[in-house]
């Protein structure tokens, strides 16, 4: 009786450490993902650089602008410039203005990407705003810059030749550790969750 | 044998009263008591369809003015059926009862964790239904995708009770996987190789492996979305530098599997009762084997066909596409070994026969959409549109649940003892059958023509097939209420079967044994050596 005992146990230990291993590879499904995106430029994930390329093409692209805030961060967050037209391979700088409307200070941190997504390998950072958590001041305005550069390697992937334009999006959150984080947000909707669905039909 | 072992009452004994359900470490008790689980879960989950399809029968809202508690349903129904009704029924209700009698072991390897396992699902549907009571409850649907299912969208505790039930099933489902694993390598009777095992038990393997697989993902992902909801973690919050496509790369690297873990066992009962009544044994026995072993495999590597929709990049998409047309493969040799095996039989049309011809066609109906659907060019019209819902009920939910239906009346004379009546089990077959068609065919209609899902209202031009279907819906909810006069019908005054009621064509283990089986059974193993030919 005994042995047939310790054989169950021996395969139970092993589909438990499988087990546990399983939800290993879950927790660390989030850092290799991030570093997935950044491989791959998936999801429009753009490339960051030290340096740009000592060759440049003499092909034109051109690069649009986008700037988002979400509702719960009292800023004015604009491009500077609509789009600017650049030669692949060379370097080029553009500003956002931000402006704090709000009485009191605030940091923000902003998330990016391009459309479209499969430009995103070619397209890098050198220097960006949105490396860093932005403080304002209230009522005080930022010129924030980035500095960037599109890999000429884009017109020869056949599956990318045929972008001319690269947009390039901004989107300004409350920084997650901001007093005023997005708890202020929660309560106003769960206070509105407590009468009827229809009711805020309208709004 | 197993008579006069009865006979000796003293041999035979059990505790009785509740102490033999609560503390039960039988591996028969436990399976009847996981069938008796997954027959309340179908009641309650049958139920929330059928106010679904009351909502739904005609443009306008009738019923159901609060949207959140239509959500509330479509999520209830959706996780009652999969965690509650088919799994408990499959794996741990014909599971529990026929894997230890089809491989001649006298019980569960771990029979005290069999009963946690029980235990755990049971609290886990409690704690859903008070999830659903909860603060306006989870109307997340079964996908929990956040935004949506975050602290700002659903504030209530309603999903975190939703999440803490889904780990409760979660570690029930690991629990009752790692027995039957273990049960199956370690327990067999002499002579019966992995080789020479019946399919149900095969299915049962590959199941109960990825469970082992896709369920701890699945725990890793509530567990952060738990996090996210209440401890300021940001692995889908996009402020924090999360990303909500994240989640869903884990729910479908979990969610994929999840419906072959739905189906694979459907696979293995209906091989054995197509055999059976054909008389034949199973046409391709080592084909079906390893179809199923590499669908489940398949299984793994197919997940972001579910999510065509969130800006894969065209090689990406190309990948996947051609990996779940594959499926197609071994699922098509399944479908022609079950009509191989048919094709020159004495077939016999019992109901549990009736069920499994009722599983092939739901099943190839279902498939053929489901190929359609793999093509991620036609599934950016389709996504999260009725024609969705018509592929996935037609090829695992519906389809599970008539293997469960054949299963039961292919069993229920070994687990009762007990004849079910012939005539109400036909028409309980021809209700449901027609019932369920009428239900989800013309969603198809009307998903192609546009309508989504999960929306408790549609525009005028959706308005007769939708009608139809509801009628459908009505039809199939009737006929469950039937098979539940059936149950009572067989339980109450069916006539005693034999140890073996279906002859020749049922060659498994389990017809050796006296109906019903005996408390103890097999505890001399049999021998399964192949005897010397005559």
């Amino acid at each position: 009786m005994k042995k047939p005992r310790r054989k169950n146990g021996i395969t139970a230990v092993l589909l438990f450490s499988l087990v546990g291993g399983m939800v290993g590879l879950a927790f660390a499904s989030v850092p290799l993902y991030k570093l997935f995106c950044q491989v791959t430029g998936f999801a429009g994930t753009t490339q960051t650089a030290a340096a740009t390329p000592t060759v440049a093409s003499d092909k034109f692209i051109t690069i649009r602008f986008d700037a988002n805030t979400i509702p719960a961060l009292p800023w004015k967050f604009a491009p500077a410039q609509k789009e600017i037209r650049v030669r692949a391979g060379n370097p080029a700088v553009a500003y956002y203005l931000a402006e704090n409307l709000s009485a009191q200070s605030i940091t923000g941190t902003s998330t990016y990407n391009v459309t479209p997504y499969k430009a995103a390998e070619y397209f890098a950072k050198t220097e960006c705003f949105c490396f860093t958590e932005q403080k304002l001041a209230p009522g005080e305005t930022a010129k924030l810059g980035v500095e960037f550069f599109v890999d000429p390697e884009i017109f020869n992937n056949p599956n990318t030749r045929d972008v001319k334009t690269i947009t390039l999006s901004y989107t300004f959150f409350r920084a997650p550790g901001d007093e005023e984080g997005a708890q202020p947000k929660g309560q106003e909707l769960t206070s509105r969750r407590q009468g009827s669905y229809r009711e805020s039909e309208g709004s | 044998m197993s008579n006069e072992a009865a006979a000796h009452a003293g041999h035979d004994h059990h505790p009785t009263g509740w102490r033999r359900w609560l503390y039960s470490t039988n591996h028969k008790d436990i399976g009847t008591m996981y069938l008796v689980l997954s027959m309340v879960g179908a009641l309650l989950g049958g139920l929330m369809s059928f106010l679904i399809r009351l909502e739904l029968q005609e443009p306008g809202i009738q019923f159901i003015s609060d949207f959140q508690f239509y959500n509330v349903l479509v999520t209830g129904h959706g996780f009652i059926m999969v965690f509650f009704v088919v799994m408990p029924a499959m794996i741990g209700g014909f599971g529990n009862w026929f894997v230890p009698l089809m491989i001649g072991a006298p019980d569960m390897a771990f029979p005290r964790m069999n009963n946690i396992s029980f235990w755990l699902l049971a609290a886990a549907l409690v704690l859903l239904l008070v999830a659903a009571l909860t603060e306006g409850g989870p109307g997340t649907g079964w996908t929990v995708y956040p935004p949506l299912s975050n602290a700002t969208y659903h504030p209530g505790a309603g999903v975190d009770f939703g999440i803490l039930s889904l780990h409760l099933a979660g570690a029930s489902s690991v629990l009752g996987a790692i027995n039957l694993i273990t049960t199956i390598f370690n327990m067999r009777a002499p002579g019966m190789t992995l080789h020479r095992m019946p399919l149900f038990v095969w299915s049962i393997l590959v199941t109960a492996f990825l469970l082992l697989f896709a369920i701890p993902v699945l725990a890793g992902a509530l567990t952060m979305l738990l996090t996210d909801r209440n401890f300021g973690t940001a692995f889908f919050e996009t402020a924090g530098g999360g990303d909500p496509i994240l989640w869903q790369h884990l729910f479908w690297f979990f969610g994929h599997p999840e419906v072959y873990i739905i189906i694979i066992p459907a696979f293995g009962m209906i091989s054995q009762i197509v055999s059976t009544f054909s008389k034949k044994p199973v046409f391709g026995y080592l084909g079906m084997v390893y179809a199923m072993v590499s669908i489940g495999f398949v299984g793994f590597i197919v997940w972001a066909h579910h999510m065509y929709m969130v800006g894969l990049d065209v090689d990406t998409r190309a990948y996947f596409v051609t990996a779940t047309m594959v499926i197609a493969v071994p699922t098509g040799i399944k479908i022609f070994s079950w009509l191989a095996t048919m094709w020159g039989g004495s077939i016999d049309f019992r109901a549990p026969m009736l069920f499994a011809f009722g599983f092939i066609w739901l099943f190839v109906v279902g498939g053929v959409t489901g190929v359609v659907l793999a093509n991620a060019g036609a599934d950016i019209a389709f996504h999260d549109t009725y024609f969705v819902v018509a592929h996935f009920h037609y090829v695992m939910a519906i389809a599970a649940v008539f293997a469960m239906f054949a299963g039961f009346y292919y069993w229920i004379g070994k687990m009762s003892g007990r004849q079910y009546p012939r005539a109400l089990a036909r028409l309980h077959f021809w209700t449901f059958f027609i019932g369920v068609n009428v239900a989800f065919f013309p969603q198809h209609f009307s998903g192609m023509a546009g309508m989504p899902r999960r929306i408790p209202d549609y525009p005028d031009a959706f308005a007769g097939w939708n009608y139809v279907s509801s009628i459908g819906s009505y039809i199939t909810f009737a006929s469950t209420l039937l098979f539940f006069v059936v149950v009572w019908k067989t339980l109450k005054s069916g006539e005693k079967v034999a140890g073996n009621q279906w002859g020749e064509g049922a060659t498994t283990l389990e017809w050796t044994v006296d109906s019903p089986a005996p408390f103890h059974t097999h505890e001399d193993l049999p021998d399964m050596n192949p005897q010397p030919a005559e």
